[in-house]
């Protein structure tokens, strides 16, 4: 006999599970490239500024 | 005198034979069609080792002892005799005690007229069957038994090769199209799929969740996973799982072609990613390694040697760490598991309806697994202005690197200009995370 409720819960929760921890990576992801890109941005014109 | 009855002849019978046979397939499709040689070669073999009888590097021992207290009437056995599970061992005068699983008699500990006690040892059996410890508890004896209990049911060795596989595993791509985390989590429908699709064959909760993990398309997850969840059929699944990988380039193209329009697989996609920085490589393992088991801690063992691996390889001041993981560790390591694997095939155990059940179901979980992804990539087309290729959702398979060199020969057929491997290896390196998280969920609810 097939418990139904605990298979939607393992199914359900499982994949929603799986879906929302790599949906907060590629968001974390996202940010870190955005302030590593930024900071190196800013590094290299404070550069060409002081070559200047 | 060492005769024809001492040798595995007599004891040699069509299961074996057959087993034999599957064997050789495994190692002609390995050697003569080069398909996944590094698995296959040394399953077949451990598949054809364990099939010998007598061999003993498959035997386990076990203690039968008695349920309850009587005198021995009659001991039905011999000392060398074939068993199956439930046949009488010995008669008492207050009832039987049968076998729990099958074997063959190695020592018979009682005799007519004696008198025993509930838990006394009426015999030791040898098996080469993958038991519930904590019911049945047995002694590895053989080669194999002892590196597959110290090995596998420790969950010692599929871990360290999530390391190696973190040190081989390059998430560029990945990094520079964070998007591909998606189509890395929409292939895991597979996984849950195949679930459900067991459940109603009649498999018990532990055991489906094991069959429904072949989906994420990875080995040593699907090891892990089984290994606790249902050690019986860890030979199954495990066979199922590497085979499928290795034919990948089969069972994927004409889902692929199913799905999708020749005009969306010639969806050009530029060639060129994003260059992404040497810090993110080197915090993503870290970062993701703390997220994920906050979140679902028992998905530590495999996330956390799978980062550690991948940082040693990023960092670029461990090399001889990240070299001896991407070479040797993982070489030696593939040889103990895919032997012992092969080994945890006897023919009393394999040819079973219930495993032909799970082979089917495991062609269902890659097979639904790859159309979940190209699904899911042509969802996001809808609302993305930058059109992806949809095939490259079917990468999400984490067969790495196999599924996206699929996804790459098939893009070039639909359109010369495409090179479509390193925006197929984004979700294929995101279903290998994917596949970990799912496999610890599992083991959380369950295990």
């Amino acid at each position: 006999m097939i418990d139904w409720g605990l298979t939607a819960k393992i199914a359900g929760g499982g994949f929603g599970m799986v879906f929302l921890i790599l949906a907060i990576l590629a968001l974390i992801v996202w940010i870190v490239g955005l302030g590593v890109r930024r900071i190196s941005k800013n590094s290299s014109r404070s550069k060409e500024k002081s070559q200047e | 005198m060492f005769g024809l009855l001492e040798s595995g002849f007599q004891q040699f019978g069509w299961g074996n034979a057959l087993m034999l046979l599957i064997a050789g397939g495994l190692i002609y499709l390995g050697i003569a069609k080069k398909m996944e040689p590094l698995l296959l070669i040394p399953i077949g073999f451990g598949i054809l080792l364990v099939n010998l009888p007598l061999g003993g590097v498959m035997d386990y021992r076990l203690e039968v002892r008695s349920l309850e207290a009587g005198n021995v009437v009659e001991v039905q056995m011999q000392e060398g005799e074939r068993f199956q599970e439930g046949n009488i061992l010995c008669q008492l005068d207050s009832g039987a005690v049968v076998t729990p699983i099958y074997g063959r008699v190695e020592d018979i500990k009682v005799s007519p007229g004696q008198r025993i006690e509930a838990g006394d040892v009426v015999a030791s059996v040898l098996t080469t069957a993958q038991t519930d410890q904590s019911e049945l508890p047995t002694e590895p004896l053989g080669l194999l038994s002892r590196i597959f209990a110290f090995g596998i049911m420790w969950q010692v060795i599929p871990p360290l090769i999530f390391l190696c596989l973190g040190a081989l595993t390059d998430f560029g791509p990945m990094l520079a199209n964070p998007k591909t985390l998606f189509l890395g989590a929409g292939a895991q429908f597979g996984v849950y799929f195949a679930f459900f699709a067991a459940l109603l064959s009649g498999f018990t909760i532990p055991e489906a969740c094991s069959i429904g993990i072949i989906g994420g398309a990875e080995g040593p997850t699907t090891v892990y996973v089984t290994s606790i969840l249902a050690p019986h059929i860890i030979g199954a699944t495990a066979v199922a799982c590497y085979s499928y990988m290795a034919l990948v380039p089969i069972i994927q193209p004409p889902i692929i072609r199913l799905l999708t329009s020749k005009k969306e697989r010639a969806i050009y996609m530029k060639p060129q990613l994003r260059e992404v920085a040497q810090l993110e490589k080197i915090l993503f393992p870290i970062i993701s390694a703390i997220v994920i088991i906050l979140i679902v801690p028992m998905a530590a063992p495999l996330i956390g040697c799978f980062m550690v691996g991948n940082l040693f390889r990023e960092s670029g001041v461990v090399e001889r760490l990240s070299n001896t993981a991407q070479t040797t560790l993982i070489d030696i390591l593939t040889i103990f598991l895919t032997l012992s694997i092969g080994a945890s095939m006897p023919a009393e155990n394999f040819l079973l309806p219930k495993t032909l059940l799970v082979l089917i179901l495991g062609v269902v979980a890659f097979a639904t697994a790859t159309a979940a992804g190209v699904i899911l990539a042509k969802i996001m087309n809808l609302f993305s202005k930058e059109k992806i290729n949809p095939m490259i959702g079917a990468a999400g398979v984490s067969a790495v690197p196999m599924a996206a060199r699929v996804v790459q020969v098939m893009g070039q057929k639909e359109n010369p200009r495409n090179f479509l491997l390193m925006h197929a290896m984004g979700p294929n390196v995101a279903g290998a995370i994917g596949a970990a998280i799912a496999g610890g969920v599992f083991l959380g609810m369950v295990g």
